[in-house]
């Protein structure tokens, strides 16, 4: 066999290695801020730009796609070229790919600060973004699939499963999701509307979590784990089981997120069972990992790396049992729409993603520049200061969310709502948002003492960016023998094995979105829900870019404390036109799917409205709204509104025909009768302005079924 | 569980052909009580899904129902006669009363009743929807919603609307600063 020379490319790890950390800052931040603006509603700045809803799609998406989606490049681009005994395929495109994903953030950030969204969760981006990303990551698979086939290894280890896994999957759920139609050169409406759009958001939103967030962060478990331990993996079976089931259950959980809304019954149960089976397969991965470090616990005790993967490990196995436990209908009800989400999420982003990330740096910045860790107490410190951090952050807010949840559902022997005050619900848990700020402040100190260690090591050492290498060629035999397992045979067919994957990944999604279109009676059409007005639809979009939908629900669940409050649970028909959907996943303030039902238990007269949005602490000083103020000065764009119509039309709602040339005309009269009405309050505002349409929208939430009585 | 030799136990176990950059990888049985949980968690979905779905049980529209008529069959019957109403003057109802306006009135209708550029002076005799205590008590109630008042019998009991309607009485004549013009009809 003969022996070939090569060498692994380490520049390009670096710098994803160096993106990794740059976002983890800027992710962090904005966390951070988003945490100060919950708390002290001051931090919001009265500016468009660094309003939460705006701030808080920063948040997610940066540390999401930026911190942790570098941090899956900086993985898969160092252990693949080791794993596989081969250089990637082709220096030019790991360039593309670098600095394309960074530009992608880039814009990202742009737009969402420009209130550019389209407001479906971790799927914020507008189309032309959305190309950029789907040419990425094909350039990514491409990149990554010329290299295993290329390979000087026989066989696929189990870390390379995961990425492949992670690569057709994302492709398909990010395609998927996005299809949408553009009515600028910016912007679009989702294809989907109401359930549908909510189901294909949750399809993909559970998924990101499922194989952004989880899949390729085991494969760089399973590689930087045993390597820094330099132990065995415990069990090559458990990966085998753990690995298919993981990928065949997954998909199928999504409607987790969505029980006891307007979503079909028949799909909410299958979203319960899947996630509650999907405990073992997750736990299997947890398993793996902590009992390949039996005998190696020593090793645990000195070196940070490993303390941050144990504690990374541990953290995914304390979020996979929650999950499926809130996916319990029962349990949902209690945790849905309050910070017991945000706190479950941050276990799996600080905990999971954050220390495992933190581990292999450590990990890899000696390897790579040839030296030792400048301070391995400084990483101690780190560990603890993080440690600290999750744990100030994340039981206030479970706390929080259970006092919270307690006073919504709460009655009075007389039958009342105890706390019929959205606010007041807010007010008791605002000193749990004050330690929550000093958790993030905590977690975020101890980035810093990393950035500093891991710039320390690096000047003591040199990057070797082409680091030599040698190995015999592959042998090439394609035929299976008797002795050789099925599953064996599989990890040396590359090709077989993504397309055995893809198919795996596709059942669950086809099964569950599918039958919403071909079964009328899933969707049954209520005759007075009608198109909204121009005038709305402005106004919807208007509420889209500001991020309403970040911390208002549109969804009137069927319980007696909900309806009590708000009015008449929600049902499917309502949302027919709804592209997208806004159904919200978090409750920081009041749903307003029944605000515009008049003489509703929510109705607001349109001078409250106006006052509100200028002001909402003049309204109710302890709110922790942000103010609105741009909305009174601005001119509404008008010129958008035949696209607009003209869009909605082609997806097939029954505006009339020619109606986009004249939608104006009928926007403008509404805007002067809420002006005109304004006025009679004494408040004069031009009615070209854009808090009109925001009025009209909000005035026509929940009237349509309203009508119907 | 008797401790075995670690060495001796990963040469048992130990795939022979199984290096990946250095990583060698055992061939232990899944944990069995792992396997058992997997089980388990199949059986649950598919008894949960024949319950629901098969045998039906109640879904979530069913249990709704239920469990409205459950607070229906529940809600205290107060012997409260709403239309022979009488003035509280008790101390504690007052003070009840105020602390129910402090809470709720204040914003439309001033912290001292004068009013705002939402709501009416409550301290003058001009009264837009009746000034006797049974006017006073049924706007509370079913309130003036596409006015901007709300009706408060989802919130307020009939014994704290009349306490905050009997607090808003005393109101009359404090003349307050900054009161605003009056409006509606003149009640004596």
């Amino acid at each position: 066999m003969e022996t070939q020379h090569f060498s692994y490319d380490n520049k390009i790890v670096k710098f994803f290695a160096y993106a990794t950390i740059l976002w983890g800052v800027v992710g962090m931040l904005v966390g951070l801020l988003a945490a100060l603006q919950l708390a002290f509603p001051i931090f919001n700045f009265n500016l468009a730009y660094t309003s939460f809803g705006r701030i808080r799609p920063i948040h997610t998406n940066a540390v999401i796609f930026a911190f942790v989606g570098n941090g899956i490049f900086t993985a898969v681009y160092y252990s693949l070229q080791r794993l596989l005994k081969a250089r990637m395929f082709n220096d030019r495109l790991s360039w593309i790919h670098f600095w394309g994903w960074q530009a992608i953030i880039v814009s990202a950030a742009v737009t969402f600060v420009l209130g550019i969204t389209t407001s479906k969760e971790y799927a914020e981006l507008e189309w032309p973004i959305d190309i950029a990303i789907t040419i990425i990551w094909v350039v990514f698979g491409w990149n990554m699939f010329g290299t295993i086939l290329r390979r000087r290894a026989d066989h696929l280890y189990v870390a390379i499963w995961f990425y492949i896994a992670t690569f057709v999957t994302v492709a398909v759920l990010h395609i998927g999701n996005s299809i949408s139609l553009p009515y600028s050169w910016i912007q679009s409406y989702p294809v989907y509307a109401g359930v549908q759009d909510a189901l294909v958001q949750w399809w993909y939103g559970h998924n990101a979590v499922a194989f952004f967030l989880t899949t390729p962060y085991l494969g760089l478990m399973y590689y930087f784990l045993p390597k820094a331990a330099n132990r065995p993996v415990y069990s090559y079976r458990l990966s085998i089981i753990h690995f298919w089931a993981l990928v065949f259950l997954y998909i199928w959980a999504g409607p987790h997120h969505l029980l006891y809304t307007s979503l079909p019954d028949w799909a909410q149960s299958l979203g319960v069972v899947f996630s509650i089976m999907l405990l073992a397969p997750s736990w299997g991965g947890m398993f793996n990992g902590l009992l390949t470090l039996r005998g190696a616990w020593d090793k645990v005790r000195d070196s940070a790396t490993l303390k941050f993967m144990v504690v990374a490990v541990t953290c995914y196995g304390m979020s996979t049992f929650e999950g499926p436990m809130m996916s319990l209908k029962w349990v949902n009800s209690l945790t849905h729409y309050t910070d017991w989400t945000i706190a479950h999420v941050h276990i799996g982003a600080m905990g999971w993603n954050g220390f495992l990330t933190f581990g292999m740096l450590y990990y890899l910045f000696p390897k790579m520049w040839n030296t030792k860790l400048y301070s391995e107490k400084l990483a101690n410190a780190h560990f603890w200061v993080g440690t600290l951090g999750m744990i100030f952050y994340a039981l206030p807010l479970y706390w929080g969310a259970i006092v919270q949840t307690l006073m919504w559902k709460e009655f009075t022997p007389d039958g009342l709502l105890a706390y019929p005050n959205f606010l007041e619900t807010v007010t008791q848990i605002l000193p749990m948002y004050h330690v929550r700020v000093l958790g993030g402040l905590l977690y975020f100190s101890g980035l810093f003492l990393m950035v500093y260690n891991l710039l320390k090591t690096a000047a003591s050492g040199k990057c070797i960016d082409n680091e030599e290498a040698s190995a015999p060629a592959i042998v090439t035999d394609t035929k299976r023998s008797n002795s050789e397992g099925l599953h064996r045979w599989l990890e040396r067919k590359p090709v077989q094995f993504m397309i055995l994957a893809t198919v795996a990944i596709l059942i669950g999604g086809a099964f569950e979105i599918i039958p919403t279109y071909l079964i009328k009676s899933n969707i049954p059409t209520i005759e007075s829900v009608k198109p909204y007005t121009p005038l709305e639809l402005q106004g919807r979009d208007i509420y889209i870019r500001e991020g309403c939908n970040t911390c208002h629900s549109q969804m009137v669940r069927p319980f007696r404390s909900e309806t009590e409050r708000y009015g008449e649970y929600s049902k499917a028909g309502e949302s027919v036109y709804d592209h997208p959907h806004l159904w919200g996943s978090k409750r920081t303030g009041p749903d307003l799917a029944r605000e515009g039902v008049p003489g509703g238990k929510m109705y607001k007269t349109n001078v409250w409205h106006f006052n509100h949005m200028l002001d909402p602490q003049k309204m109710n000083a302890q709110s922790i709204m942000p103010k609105y103020p741009w909305l009174i000065k601005d001119v509404l764009d008008t010129s958008s509104t035949p696209a607009k119509i003209r869009a909605m039309t082609t997806l097939g709602v029954p505006y009339a025909e020619g109606y986009d040339l004249i939608a104006n005309d009928d926007l403008k009269k509404q805007a002067e009768e809420i002006a005109a009405d304004l006025k009679k309050s004494g408040i004069e505002v031009a009615s070209d302005k854009e808090i009109l349409a925001v009025i009209a929208y909000l005035q026509r939430l929940g009237r349509d079924i309203s009508v119907q009585k | 569980m008797e401790k075995k030799d670690k060495f001796l136990e990963e040469n048992e176990h130990l795939i022979s052909d199984h290096d990946y950059d250095g990583i060698r990888e055992l061939n232990n049985p899944m944990p069995t009580w792992w396997r058992y949980l997997f089980y388990i968690t199949i059986v649950f979905a598919a008894v949960y899904m024949f319950r629901y779905h098969v045998f039906g049980d109640d879904l979530q529209i069913a249990e709704y129902n239920k469990e409205m008529a459950l607070a229906e069959a529940n809600k205290p019957k107060t012997a409260f006669d709403e239309n022979a109403l009488v003035l509280m003057t008790a101390s504690a109802d007052l003070d009840n009363g105020k602390a129910i306006y402090d809470k709720n009135c204040i914003a439309c209708h001033g912290s001292l009743g004068e009013g705002n550029a939402i709501g009416p002076n409550l301290t003058d005799k001009y009264w837009l929807n009746g000034g006797s205590l049974k006017d006073v008590y049924q706007i509370i109630k079913v309130g003036k919603p596409m006015k901007g008042m709300l009706a408060w019998q989802n919130q307020l009991s009939p014994e704290q609307m009349l306490q905050v309607a009997s607090y808003i009485m005393g109101l009359q004549g404090t003349n307050p600063p900054n009161a605003k013009e009056a409006q509606g009809e003149l009640v004596e």
